[in-house]
Parts: C-alpha cells; structure tokens; sequence
C-alpha cells in the first residue's frame, strides 16, 4: 500500500516529457508576434524616432539651448524652441497636477467602493458592481462630451457650471499675515468648468475611477470579515480596526491600484482632450503629443512621447513587483481558510 | 458570567434559522452547540457575541444584565473563528496584544504589562518560542492556539468558539480538544462552543444543546443526552443506529401501532449458538476491520432486513466470524419513542 503511494508521487512529482505539440508552439508563435508588432515595435519606434535627429535634439525638446552654445541657430529658431519646451513643461505640470488630484480621489472612492460591496450585502449590491466597472465600457470621448452636455453652456447644470468661480490652486501663493489670519492667498481664479483644469480633473477622474476598486474587490471578498470583527470584538474601535486590519491586508493591492491609475491618468486622452477645449494651456502629456504632432514637429511628438512610454515601462516594473506581493497576500488569504 | 439565552428568532428571508430558542448556560460551565450544518448553531453563537442581531423580541443576558443591544466590542467575549482569523502580517505577540494595544489610552497597560500579559498566555497555550513567528509560518493547531490566547487576552467574561477545531486533522483535534477541556478547568470562564461532531461535544463539553432546524433538541449533560435521547432526531445525531420495526408476531396488534426500536451497533450482541431461544437467526454479509471495532453487516433470516453490529477485536476473534456464517444475533438497550418517530 505505501508502496504503491509513493510510486505515485514519485511519477507525480516527475514533469511529463516536455513534448511541445504543434498547437502549443503555433499559440506561441501567435502570442510572440502578437507583442512583438502591437507592443514592441511601437515602443521601439517611439524611441528611434525620438532620437532620429540626434541626442541633442531630443534634450532640445526639453531642455532648450541657451545662448552660447546653439549659436549655430537663429534666434526665431531659439525663440521657438524655448516656447515649445515651455509649453511641454506646462503639460508635464498639468498631467502631474492632475494625476495628484485624482489618485488620492480614486483611492479614497476605490476603498469606499470596494469596502461597500465586499463587507456589507445589500439591495442593489450587484448594481453598484457593474456601475464600477461602468467607465471601462464607455468611450473615454463620449464620457467627455457627456460632461461637456453637462455643465457646458446650455447644458443640464449650465447656468451654474458656466458662472462658478474656483480658485486655481496652481497660483497658491503667500500674501503675508497683515490684514489676514490666512497668509496664502490664490493669484488667480477660473470660471466656469468646462475648458478648465477641473473638468479634466472631473473627466479623469471618472476614467480612472475603477482601477482602485477593481483591485481591491477580489481580494476584500477572499479576505471575508473574519479578522475585522476578531478586531473588533477585541474592543478595537472602528478607525483603528480599518487601520490596522483591513488597510494593512489590502496594502499592496491597494498600491497595486493606485500605479494602473496613475497610468491612466497620465495616458488618457480622449475625456481630456473634449474637456480640455484644446487650449494650450490645458494641454497634458498626451494633447502635448497630439499638438506637436498636428505641427508636423514628428521629432518633438515623439520625445514628449517618451515620457509616457518610460512611465509605462516604470509601471510594468513596479506593477510586477506590486503583482508578486499581492499574489502571496492572495495565497495567504486562501491558505488562511483552509 | 451566565449567559441567558431569551426567545431568540433569526430569519435571513424566508429562511428561519432560529425559532424560538432559549438556553442559559451557567457560570464556568463548558457547553457544546451541537447540530447538523443549516441548524442554526453558529447563528446562535454570533448572536451572543453581537456579531448578528437577532429578529426583534429576543433577549441575550449576561449575568442578569441585557447585552441585546450592546455593541460586539463592549460585551466582553473572546470570540475565536473556525479559519482563526489572525492578522496575518502580525507577529503572534502583536497578535495577542492587540486587544490589550486597542484599549483606550487611559486603560491601555504599560508595554511591560503587555509584555508580561502576552508572556503568560504564550506558556497557557504552550507556544513560548513562537512568539516571532507570523501565522503562515505555524500549523493550524498552533494558530487556533494562538486565536485562543488573543481572544483571552482582553479578559473576556465569556468564551465563544465558532468550530474551533473543524479545520484541523483527526488527531490534532483529538489532542486539542483534550487541552481545551484542561485549559477550561484551569480558568473556568464561560465556554460556549459550536461543534458538529458528536464525538468531541461528548467528551468536551460540561452540557450539550443539541440543535436541529432552528430550535434546541435536547440539552443536558453528555450522559444524559446520549444515554436518554429526548427524541429520534437526538438518538439519530450521537451515533449510527438499527432501525426496527415492529414484529408482525399478532400478539401487539390489536393495541394500535407499536413505534420502531432503535438499537446501536455495539449493543448488537452476536453469538454462535441459541441456548437461551431468544436469538435472532442471521447471516454475516461483511466483515469489516474499523481500528479498535469490527462492523459486521448481518442480514436478517426471518425478515431479509440489514443489520449493523459493531464488535469489540476481542469479541470478534473469540467468535472468528466470517462473511457467510450463520450465527444469532440479541439486542440490548433497545430505545423506542412513542411520540412522532419521523426523522
């Protein structure tokens, strides 16, 4: 008897012959020149076109030459490219100003939703899920001109969305304590919210909104509420039960959420570009790319444009990294409930 | 710390898993919540605990004082889960203080008081040089242990176990639960456990609440439950029977419907020989070797009907019996229950 189960582990625990069938090598043949066309060689010409007039060039592209040592350009040249440089400089601003606001937002909205549908069971439960996932189905346009209908002119919220003042937190700056018990003061102001930083902050928002509770709902729900109420019943408060354990066994995929929307953030473009109303001063990372392009200044779209493809390759890395961790965070999970 | 259980009803939709139970445990007393899953027992353990609220009308006392509304932190229960529920990325220390570390600050022991606290529970639950080490890294005997000295931590007035030992193999669960029965001598609070193994509510527990569809079948001592099932269903739970039917033998006929007699496999008594005439002819069908026991499947002579016994090794090789032979059968301690027998 003890025999024969050890032979059977012992051929178990042997791998079959690696006998690749012509299927399997076809499926990765299909898989390899899939990535290679679709994901390599772009990013590959990306980069080659970036570089095709040189390093310098590229550098020029952000860094513009001072006087001296571009003497060999005119000056209309060297005016040029100051004002291209400052206005890539203004869409990097702008995406990461952006991508400040919004990340936190989704976090806070990623855990609110996520934390809803995984700990507590309600009418209408299965609703909000779908409702999450709602802006991965709808075109990132078309969720734009929807907030364009919205709070444009003539628009459902019109009359207000077009007359509201808002600061603009971009010219925070200090006006002393005389005469204030508030020492920043905002230099300027916008009105209205379409064309404005805060519709592209309100259409990125909604864009990204999912990644967070995408990433967290899977595993909320393995993770059950078991160690919440262990916590609880051990007279932990509510604030710290959440701190201590449910955002400590949510941490990574939290983190893990937090970088896909990052990168989304940083890459969208078609909410952002009907909201923006192209003006140059709204232009982010991707719109920057566009205008430099419709310019037929391929060399400067396509350094600008390496800007997101390292981010993206930063985030594959980290992501990978992020994946590892939560995997075992899963496994653990799962151990913990058999 | 009594617990008084007043009148509970749990419905979840149309479907009732509590109707209608009361129960009061005494202080320091051990008591099993045994029953079939779907009966209704965990229900009745997270409503004490104020982890679920009962339907309106109930009331859970704690020592004469009603608990019904007092949040799950505040009635001072350890509860500890069937999958542990430890934090896993706290060492079994952090783990053990956190009730201690969650106390309000004006309350919250010094860290050497938590030191020495968690130190004490470490050598109860004999886990001493564990105390580094992170939940994967222990087996789930270790874990449920350090569970217990979490929940023990804080003091609790009452012990709740939700399963304690169902994930665990046969004979950690064996060990276990013999520990448990010695720890609770040892500190004598309050324990109210769910279980769905007779064999550990009957060698644990002080009293066993035998539950069934929602309600509270029997409760009473172990011997008592098992000795003096209160119905068919309780017989049925604590261990396989024989059913029979009354015999066809015209003497009990006309007295209206004689109920069926339930008779365990160890009281089937097997003999080779008939000299007192009281022996019931049968045929062994099967012979099986259990460990300790010898289940031998017999088939009735008279009526063909099947018949389980289970022999003592000593019994079995006196008798040599074989799959075949033809020996008689006596039944001893036969139960029979006169109101509704439906199981």
């Amino acid at each position: 008897m003890s025999r024969a189960a050890t032979l059977q582990i012992r051929a178990a625990a042997a791998p079959p012959k690696a006998k690749r069938s012509a299927v399997g090598r076809l499926l990765v043949a299909a898989a390899v020149i899939f990535l290679t066309l679709f994901i390599v060689l772009p990013i590959a010409n990306v980069f080659t076109q970036a570089l095709s007039n040189g390093f310098a060039a590229y550098w020029q592209v952000f860094f513009p030459p001072a006087t001296d040592p571009a003497a060999h350009l005119t000056l209309f040249e060297k005016h040029q490219l100051a004002d291209q440089a400052a206005h890539t400089w203004s869409a990097i601003r702008m995406s990461c100003g952006i991508a400040a606001v919004v990340v936190p937002l989704n976090i806070v909205f990623g855990l609110v939703a996520a934390w809803a549908v995984t700990k507590f069971r309600f009418r209408g439960r299965v609703l909000l899920v779908t409702l999450i996932d709602l802006p991965f189905s709808i075109s990132p346009v078309i969720a734009g001109l929807v907030f364009v209908l919205w709070f444009g002119r003539g628009g459902i919220f019109g009359d207000w969305g077009t007359r509201i003042t808002w600061p603009d937190p971009a010219s925070l700056s200090w006006q002393g304590f005389s005469g204030h018990w508030w020492p920043f003061t905002f230099a300027n102001s916008y009105t209205g919210i379409i064309f404005t930083p805060l519709a592209m902050v309100i259409a990125t928002a909604f864009v990204t909104f999912p990644f967070v509770a995408r990433a967290l709902i899977p595993l909320m729900d393995s993770q059950g509420s078991d160690e919440e109420l262990a916590a609880l019943s051990l007279g932990a408060s509510g604030w710290r039960t959440f701190r201590t354990v449910t955002l400590a066994n949510i941490r990574w995929a939290l983190l893990y959420g937090a970088i896909l929307c990052t990168a989304r953030a940083f890459g969208e473009f078609g909410a952002v570009s009907v909201v923006s109303g192209h003006i140059d001063s709204n232009d982010t990372i991707p719109l920057r790319v566009e205008k430099l392009w419709d310019g037929y200044n391929m060399q400067a779209a396509f350094s600008v444009a390496t800007l997101l493809a390292l981010l993206a390759v930063a985030t594959l890395i980290i992501k990978a990294a992020v994946e590892f961790k939560t995997g075992h965070d899963e496994a653990a999970a799962s151990a913990a409930k058999e | 710390m009594s617990i008084e259980v007043r009148q509970i009803s749990k419905s979840y939709g149309s479907f009732q898993a509590l109707n209608d139970v009361s129960l009061k445990v005494e202080s320091g007393e051990l008591v099993a919540l045994l029953g079939p899953s779907g009966s209704g027992k965990t229900t009745l353990l997270r409503i004490i605990a104020g982890i679920e609220a009962p339907d309106p009308g109930g009331k859970i006392l704690f020592d004469a004082a009603d608990v019904s509304a007092t949040a799950l932190g505040e009635r001072r229960i350890g509860f500890v889960f069937q999958h542990y529920a430890l934090f896993k990325h706290m060492s079994v220390f952090e783990n053990i203080a956190f009730g201690l570390r969650s106390k309000p600050w004006r309350q919250r022991p010094s860290n050497a008081a938590i030191k020495a606290k968690v130190e004490e529970l470490l050598a109860l639950v004999q886990l001493q040089n564990f105390a580094r080490r992170y939940p994967a890294q222990l087996s789930g005997g270790q874990r449920q242990r350090v569970a217990l000295a979490r929940a023990l931590a804080v003091e609790p007035q009452v012990l709740l176990l939700d399963e304690p030992f169902g994930a665990l193999d046969a004979t950690v669960r064996r060990e276990l639960r013999r520990w448990l029965r010695k720890l609770h001598e040892r500190i004598r609070v309050t324990t109210l456990f769910v279980t769905h193994d007779q064999e550990e509510a009957l060698e644990v527990a002080d009293r066993i609440a035998l539950m069934n569809l929602g309600k509270i079948e029997q409760f009473g001592p172990p011997e008592e439950v098992y000795e003096r099932p209160a119905n068919p269903f309780v017989y049925g739970f604590l261990g396989s029977y024989n059913l029979f039917h009354a015999r066809h033998d015209g003497a009990g006929r006309g007295q209206g419907e004689t109920p069926p007699t339930f008779v365990r496999p160890h009281d089937v008594e097997i003999s080779r020989d008939n000299a007192d005439g009281l022996g019931i002819a049968a045929k062994v069908t099967h012979v099986g070797f259990a460990g300790a026991a010898v289940n031998v499947e017999l088939l009735r002579l008279d009526d063909q009907q099947h018949v389980d016994a289970a022999l003592t090794i000593q019994t079995y090789r006196d008798l040599a019996l074989k799959a075949g032979d033809q020996v008689f059968m006596r039944l001893r301690n036969p139960h029979s229950f006169y109101e509704d027998y439906a199981i």
